[in-house]
């Protein structure tokens, strides 16, 4: 396993919602502004990296039997205290994703990698996994939030970019966004579960698209590269 | 029941264990902060729909909430005497809003703040919005009286657009809670 | 009180649905919806586990939770029971009623992970709703799961004989159609119950 193909897979060729079509739930509910879906991405990561490496670490002495609860118990271990430090110190983030929050332990995105992944590879391995794979899902729930907000109410970066008072960030959910036309303009319903759908499905298919092309090419380029010398394979 | 099945619950029992005591810890660490943020939004909440630094809460009897449309949590008085503030939930559009309203001595809202809500994103829930949107509707509520009602029903509150059922709920509610004020006298 | 149940029914199979209005239950929504027959299975077994995951669950928060003051191990203790009751529900299927566990069986273990259980489980606590109100809520939200699924499956039944573009294939023009049918639903957001 090396880190660049992980890299790759959760970003891309194994993207957990885009291919692996997991964990939807919260990608459809709360990506509406950027503040949400930032915040949502990086629990996931944080939470799914943590468990992947205890669920590694331990992968040798839990007896087969009762693997998955106890991968239940660790999973929900740490989305607790992930809410609990939501709560305390980012509570506006918290406040905004409300029961999504601990619904992170049964996003299949998180049990899905334990049984998939931890289970079979090293600590290091898994621990790369859990960043990448939450990378992905992050990177995913940003396309979508920057898609639906900007669409259905003209913004880019609600709740987390304030342009009041210059350019800055904020962590306590109040910044209005850049606006990029009067909001009036904005098709609200892309704000609806509607939108959260539909975004969804587009997006899939944007995804299936491109592989399919990429797998074309490299196909062609497999056949241009038998016909040509071995140089031209090195080149690839 | 044979050993395996003994040793099996036992490896569980143990894991949860081990994960509730951790969680235990950060509890303990987080709490002071939940509970110390709460309160500080509660204030803040308080000291925006009345013009009051400190507060008591007010004894309530069954009949202060004969006959409400809003479930009544609880009512506070302002020590400087401008008013009481109401605090009360009630069903919106999509979920259950809980909100602050002011109700000064005259028996007119003094302001109103949205604690919590699940309205649609966009929309219902510009009503609790810090953005200009949110500013203006809730202003509009700073001198009614009761008998408050929506501009499409005759009244003077204009609805948020596309969230007349979140609009005209708090609407309702706030009208609700003065003559909750009223009953107390 | 019958008013309030009867919002709070009315309210979970239309209004906020669990899954056009809260995306709670997206994942079995999705996955188990190709056949009416399938989805008819997956919608009785969720009401079922819902119904009874939130009566016992209410019962642990308020009798044994809330008195020892470890709220903050909610989640861990109702994904718990969750997981224990599924498998009681099977064990039990199995022996008592082997008619209803051959149509149910294969779809009990996958509940497990339907957030739209954890889901319900929580939104009780959230919502302070007492016994009664929580099992209530727990059922009727079950029964809009169930009205979704199964509508929406005769949808996917349709799609598949139509012409879409190639890279549409499989689930995104499920979640295309799924937000057709939810903005159907949304014409039931406008209504409210008793004023």
């Amino acid at each position: 396993m090396n880190i660049k193909k992980q890299f790759t897979e959760g970003l891309i060729t194994n993207n957990p919602v885009l291919v692996q079509q997991i964990g939807m739930c919260a990608t459809m509910a709360i990506t509406t502004t950027l503040f949400n879906g930032v915040g949502m991405g990086l629990s996931v990561l944080i939470i799914l990296t943590c468990c992947n490496v205890v669920v590694s670490a331990i992968r040798k002495i839990i007896p087969e039997e009762i693997r998955l609860a106890i991968f239940v118990v660790v999973i929900a271990g740490f989305v607790t205290i992930v809410d609990l430090l939501l709560q305390a110190f980012i509570p506006a983030l918290s406040e905004a994703l409300g029961v999504f929050i601990p619904l992170i332990v049964v996003n299949c995105i998180i049990i899905g990698r334990a049984e998939a992944f931890c289970q079979k590879n090293t600590i290091t391995a898994s621990f790369f996994d859990g960043v990448f794979q939450g990378f992905g899902y992050t990177v995913v729930l940003i396309i979508m939030c920057v898609f639906r907000e900007f669409v259905g109410s003209g913004r880019f970066g609600g709740g987390l970019i304030d342009v009041a008072n210059g350019f800055r960030f904020t962590m306590d959910g109040t910044g209005a966004g850049i606006q990029l036309f009067p909001s009036q303009y904005g098709a609200a319903i892309m704000n609806l579960p509607f939108g959260g759908f539909l975004t969804l499905g587009l997006l899939i298919a944007v995804m299936q698209y491109a592989l399919k092309k990429s797998a074309k090419k490299k196909e062609e380029a497999k056949k241009a590269a038998k016909k040509a010398e071995e140089e031209v394979s090195e080149a690839c | 029941m044979n050993n395996k099945t003994v040793k099996l619950a036992f490896v569980l029992f143990l894991i949860c264990a081990i994960v509730a005591g951790i969680l235990g810890v950060v509890n303990e660490l987080a709490k002071t902060r939940i509970a110390q943020y709460q309160d500080e939004k509660e204030l803040k909440a308080l000291s925006i729909v009345l013009p009051a630094d400190s507060f008591s809460p007010v004894k309530l009897s069954p009949k202060n909430f004969m006959g409400k449309k809003i479930s009544v949590i609880s009512v506070m008085q302002a020590d400087n005497g401008s008013g009481y503030a109401v605090k009360c939930s009630f069903s919106g559009a999509q979920g259950i809003i809980t909100m602050l309203v002011g109700v000064n001595n005259d028996l007119k809202c003094t302001g109103i703040s949205i604690l919590s809500h699940s309205e649609t994103s966009g929309l219902g829930a510009n009503a609790a919005s810090t953005a200009e949107v949110g500013v203006n509707f809730r202003s509009q509520f700073e001198g009614v009286g009761a008998d408050v009602a929506l501009a499409k029903k005759g009244g003077t509150i204009d609805a948020l657009t596309g969230a007349t059922i979140t609009s005209s709920s708090v609407t309702n509610a706030v009208s609700e809670a003065i003559r909750v004020v009223e009953s107390i006298g | 009180m019958l008013t309030t149940i009867l919002s709070i029914s009315l309210g979970a199979i239309l209004i906020n649905n669990f899954i056009f209005s809260q995306f709670l239950g997206c994942c079995p929504f999705l996955g188990c919806s190709n056949k009416t027959d399938t989805a008819t299975g997956m919608g009785v077994a969720v009401v079922f586990v819902m119904g009874l995951a939130s009566a016992i669950c209410w019962v642990i928060d308020q009798y044994v939770l809330i008195p020892l003051g470890l709220q903050f191990l909610e989640t861990l203790a109702f994904i718990l029971v969750i997981a224990a009751l599924v498998q009681l529900v099977e064990m039990f299927l199995k022996k008592s009623v082997p008619s209803l566990y051959s149509a149910l069986g294969i779809y009990l273990p996958l509940i497990t992970t339907n957030c739209a259980v954890l889901g319900v489980v929580l939104l009780n606590v959230q919502n302070n709703y007492s016994f009664i109100e929580s099992v209530v809520y727990g059922i009727t939200g079950g029964l809009g799961f169930m009205l979704a699924i199964v509508l929406f499956a005769t949808v996917r039944e349709r799609t598949e004989f139509s012409d879409y573009p190639e890279c549409f294939e499989g689930f995104p023009i499920c979640l295309v159609s799924a937000s057709l049918v939810a903005l159907a639903f949304m014409g039931f957001s406008g209504m409210s119950i008793f004023g």
